[in-house]
């Protein structure tokens, strides 16, 4: 059984397949893919996880009104967030952090970079 | 009695005989007294002498220590010798395991590198000929070139039956007046086509490459023929340098871009129909 709970939230098949691909590698770590912002919060319903992944731009509802979304929910309002994005400008980065992300990485992303990331706000060793 | 008996009386004695009595008397009172001064004389200095051997019975019995104390020093001196040798020996194998650890941890980071850029090559091949539609295939180059390469603008050239232009059938960040057609071998990308020689600049200005002057121009190949041309104008702004991975971003999609639009063209010009089975049989491969 798995220890931790991560949603990934990305529009992009590709890149979730790459983001599976590379938290795979992280034990005990079960991942759920979700393809946009209302999927994720569908999801998030649903569930207890304890990180997430999340990309910016997406149709439907991007990963900022997600954000903001998650930090009222009750269930996750603590729950560890990272933004994954092409969006590399400090404002970007900025807003983002300032409605609740824990970690901006910017696209193309290195998987060591986001396991390492990962690693560090589930505090795994 | 006896003795009044046998000493005359005073008065009646021999001067010469008391003054011989008084002599006696005196050396023997000098006898005894000398006697008594030598015995004590003798006595202090055989005190003295229990003195000096009681000090230097003691002062043996310090050195007797001290001795064992030397010894006990020489004996810890060795062992600290020893345990300093141990030390050494040990810091010496502690710097060769930290040195292999460091060399691993170098190599498994390497290793890791290397799997991320595998796997992020795995799915581009894959995604680029996951669909047989003219858009789904640009959207999943548009995706690799987003999401896998950091382009910002860029555009795919195709060569135009008439004049034999390159034309630029599918771009993004970049005006349409911005992106115009190019005669082969005019320009980077125009060179780029005629050469077959793909272009990828080495300098941290491809944020803010222009059309003449692009990130990058890769010839689009189907088997040996090129047929177009995929150029990449600027990248986001965090991605000031191509790295080794980029590379063979753009040698696969040089080699198979095209032939995934080519197919997806094919199949979109014959309505969607796809070849019968015995269409292949008829080619008798």
């Amino acid at each position: 059984m798995a220890d931790y709970a991560c949603l990934i939230i990305e529009d992009s098949p590709m890149m979730r397949q790459l983001l599976v691909f590379a938290l795979a590698r992280i034990r005990n770590l079960r991942v759920t893919e979700a393809d946009d912002g209302v999927d994720g919060l569908r999801k998030l319903a649903g569930a207890r996880f304890d990180i997430i992944v999340t990309d910016i731009n997406m149709p439907i509802m991007d990963g900022l009104k997600l954000i903001r979304r998650v930090r009222t929910d009750p269930v996750h309002k603590e729950t560890p967030i990272i933004v994954i994005t092409t969006e590399g400008a400090e404002e970007d980065r900025h807003r983002a952090l300032q409605l609740g992300a824990n970690a901006y990485i910017t696209k193309p992303i290195q998987a060591p970079q986001v396991i390492a990331k990962v690693k560090e706000l589930l505090r795994i060793s | 009695m006896t003795e009044r008996k046998s000493r005359p009386p005073k008065s009646r004695r021999d001067p010469a005989a008391t003054s011989l009595d008084h002599e006696r008397d005196a050396f023997i009172q000098t006898f005894i007294r000398k006697g008594v001064r030598l015995t004590q004389e003798l006595v202090r200095e055989n005190e003295d002498l229990r003195r000096r051997l009681s000090e230097a019975e003691s002062e043996n019995a310090q050195l007797k220590i001290h001795l064992r104390r030397d010894d006990a020093v020489r004996e810890l001196l060795s062992t600290i010798e020893k345990l300093e040798q141990e030390k050494s020996a040990l810091l010496s194998r502690f710097r060769e395991v930290e040195a292999r650890s460091n060399a691993f941890e170098e190599t498994y980071s390497e290793v890791e590198a290397e799997l991320s850029n595998l796997a992020s090559l795995y799915v581009a091949a894959r995604q680029i000929h996951a669909t047989v539609t003219v858009p789904g295939v640009m959207r999943h180059l548009k995706e690799i070139l987003e999401q896998l390469v950091g382009a910002r603008a860029y555009a795919v050239y195709l060569r135009s039956e008439r004049g034999g232009d390159l034309v630029p059938v599918f771009h993004q960040g970049m005006s349409d007046r911005d992106v115009r057609n190019v005669r082969p071998g005019e320009g980077v990308i125009g060179e780029a086509f005629a050469n077959g020689t793909g272009y990828v600049s080495e300098d941290d200005t491809i944020t803010e490459g222009t059309f003449e002057a692009p990130a990058a121009a890769i010839p689009l190949r189907i088997d040996d023929r090129v047929v177009g041309v995929l150029a990449v104008f600027q990248t986001f702004e965090q991605k000031r340098r191509f790295m080794s991975v980029d590379f063979e971003f753009f040698k696969l999609l040089g080699g198979q871009a095209a032939a995934a639009l080519a197919a997806a063209g094919l199949l979109a010009a014959a309505d969607g129909k796809l070849p019968s089975a015995e269409f292949y049989v008829e080619l008798g491969i």
